[in-house]
């Protein structure tokens, strides 16, 4: 062990030396080397970016990895069953979907169905004060108004779908309830208020008056519908639980569950027991994402790799005309007792290093660049902003160096060890 | 007393041409510690190829080499790089210092060989040492291009001297020097017998091989003694 270590030592030593002895040498070489091993950096850092943005926004569409989503349609008894399981539970939270109308009573609001404001789906309902709603029939007059999906909920949802706050704030759930609820838009939804200025008064299926909302907050939730969500205590003044499943609006029902947690076991349990019909899935956005990437980073590495082999074919040749430009340097240091093992060594060394030297180059250049990038681009794509350059992609570009030292020194390490010690002796 | 080397009839053949021709042919020789030896003869006589089958570059085709009386003649080139380190030192014509390193670097060359590990204070010392036995330590940090072609052998002794070998062995160490340098060489070359070390020098320099202790002649193979006058 002692010798090895002695002969490693004496390898770098060497090694470092030589490339201190032959900086231009070592200059082409990193140069040969740089790009392709920045093209590793570059579709490394690429890929864990993509990685990590389509997470993100599979997470915000549908839920954080691992979570299983129990899903319903709304009946009073399923509902009642709902509520009770996950009451004050931290480990998961049941989503109601209303229809809802804000702005003018007795009018058929701008986007019929909760339609996004740049379509139109047709169809949706009409809410008569505190009354039924019907379908929204070519004789309502049209008028200010927005229809929206609600979403009320029991408990924060933001543990188990990560909203992005865009402005004002998020819904506190440890208040006491407000008498006029508090709502947090959608992106769709912020675009609807700001282009038509509606009455703030709120018709839903089932309450036992209009309401008057407050507006805190705007989120990015990934709809293309526009959405409020409200917190379900403050809605249930209003609208008492024994209505949430109106008849005329119906609305469908979602629990989040944790992984791991007992709640899905106990309330599939109780809802089968009252018959109701659920779909369960579990979210799978790693699996997900890694077959809709595999194919994309296995291009993209290939052709990074066959850059990374042009870089390699250049410090091979760089090394072997080195060698032979140190025959007798090396025929030397073999008379003086080197063993051959140590003289491949002492090239391995020096392409080692410079793969490494050329690794922190394209490493630094990259961060560089994605700073800039992030600093440049991050206004009009979010998904830059404050963009921290994968600690991934530093790993594959000192991967890259390496084995491009490796396979670039190898062969002229060979030629080294073979040099005959006579050399000496016949110059 | 055991001879610090001893050939017997070493045999070299040169393979490889038209014809093989017999470079060396029964070779008898003792060297025995602190004692030194010159071998002259002509061009193409067989001297660096002796010279190289007493530094373990080179193996006989015949004969037995005996190192403190251990018999080297078949080292596996492992061993003999070890050897070469722990035991022999060299000086050659051409004085083979790199460049791009300074003096101290150079004869420091001799102990980063991958044969053991010296921390750098220790190394630094045994390097001055050697430059201060051959004269020069006041040039440590030259490099090879700042210095004469006598402090540029010197180095090369240093070199050769640092590991403290048992055996020196010098080809022309004087053959790219005026008289005074080389003889200021030869000086520190024999310097080193006074300590127990043996010297083999090949020189063409009738003068520097009769202030060695014994002359040996090599003609067409054939090792033979002659008297110094």
């Amino acid at each position: 062990m002692r010798r090895l270590s002695g002969r490693f030592r004496s390898a770098l030593i060497i090694g470092l030396q030589g490339i201190r002895a032959r900086k231009t040498r070592t200059l082409l070489s990193m140069v040969s080397l740089f790009l392709g091993v920045l093209a590793v950096v570059v579709v490394q850092a690429g890929a864990s970016i993509a990685d990590k943005a389509l997470l993100s926004d599979i997470e915000l569409t549908s839920a954080v990895d691992g979570t299983t989503i129990i899903g319903m349609s709304m009946q009073p008894k399923a509902t009642a069953v709902v509520l009770d399981t996950v009451h004050d539970r931290p480990d998961a939270v049941a989503m109601l979907g209303l229809a809802a109308i804000i702005g003018e009573p007795n009018v058929a609001p701008v986007n019929p169905g909760a339609s996004p404001f740049d379509e139109n789906w047709g169809g949706g309902m009409v809410c008569y004060g505190n009354g039924p709603c019907e379908p929204a029939a070519a004789t309502a007059p049209p008028g200010q108004a927005v229809e929206v999906r609600l979403t009320a909920m029991t408990a924060d949802v933001r543990p188990f779908r990560p909203l992005r706050p865009k402005a004002g704030q998020w819904l506190e759930f440890a208040t006491m309830p407000s008498m006029a609820p508090r709502l947090v838009v959608n992106l769709e939804a912020a675009k609807g208020f700001e282009r038509y200025k509606v009455p703030a008064e709120m018709r839903i299926g089932g309450a036992t008056t209009n309401i008057t909302p407050q507006f805190v907050g705007v989120v990015d939730d990934g709809d293309m519908q526009p959405r409020a969500y409200v917190r379900l205590d403050e809605l249930n003044t209003w609208l008492p639980s024994a209505n949430l499943a109106d008849p005329n609006t119906g609305g469908e029902m979602q629990v989040l569950v944790s992984q791991g947690s007992p709640v899905q076991q106990v309330l599939t349990a109780k809802l089968k027991g009252i018959g109701a019909e659920t779909w369960i899935e579990t979210v799978d956005a790693k699996k997900q994402m890694e077959s809709e990437l595999k194919l994309l980073r296995l291009v993209f590495l290939a052709m990074a790799g066959l850059v990374l082999l042009i870089g390699v074919a250049g410090i091979l040749n760089v090394g072997l005309a080195t060698v032979g430009e140190r025959v007798e340097e090396f025929a030397l240091r073999r008379a003086v007792g080197t063993p051959r093992m140590l003289l491949a060594g002492i090239v391995l060394a020096e392409t080692l290093l410079t793969g490494l030297f050329t690794a922190a180059v394209a490493i630094g250049v990259s961060a560089a660049g994605l700073k800039a990038v992030s600093v440049l681009l991050g206004d009009s794509e979010p998904f830059l902003q404050d963009m921290q350059f994968p600690w991934e992609a530093g790993i594959a570009g000192i991967i890259a160096g390496l084995v491009a030292g490796v396979l670039g020194g190898f062969v002229p390490a060979l030629r080294a060890a073979g040099i005959p010690i006579a050399t000496v002796m016949r110059a | 007393m055991t001879a610090l080397i001893e050939l017997t009839g070493i045999t070299k053949v040169l393979k490889g041409q038209q014809q093989p021709r017999t470079i060396l042919s029964g070779v008898d020789l003792a060297v025995q510690p602190g004692e030194s030896v010159a071998i002259v003869g002509r061009s193409g006589s067989g001297k660096s190829t002796l010279l190289s089958i007493l530094g373990l570059f080179d193996r006989p085709d015949e004969g037995s080499y005996l190192l403190d009386g251990r018999d080297i003649s078949r080292l596996p080139e492992r061993k003999a790089a070890k050897l070469r380190s722990s035991h022999f030192g060299f000086v050659f014509q051409r004085f083979f210092l790199l460049k791009h390193l300074t003096a101290a670097q150079n004869v420091s060359m001799a102990l980063v060989n991958g044969q053991g590990w010296l921390p750098r204070r220790a190394r630094r010392a045994r390097v001055l040492q050697a430059l201060e036995q051959v004269g020069i330590a006041h040039l440590a940090k030259n490099r090879p291009a700042r210095m004469s072609g006598g402090e540029q052998q010197r180095v090369a002794i240093a070199r050769a001297l640092v590991r403290e070998p048992k055996v020196l062995l010098a080809d022309e160490p004087t053959g790219a020097l005026d008289t005074e340098t080389g003889t200021a060489v030869i000086d520190a070359l024999l310097s080193a017998t006074t300590r127990g070390c043996g010297l083999v020098l090949v020189t063409h320099d009738r003068d520097h091989a009769a202030r060695m202790g014994r002359t040996l002649d090599l003609v067409d193979g054939v090792l033979t003694q002659r008297v110094n006058a």
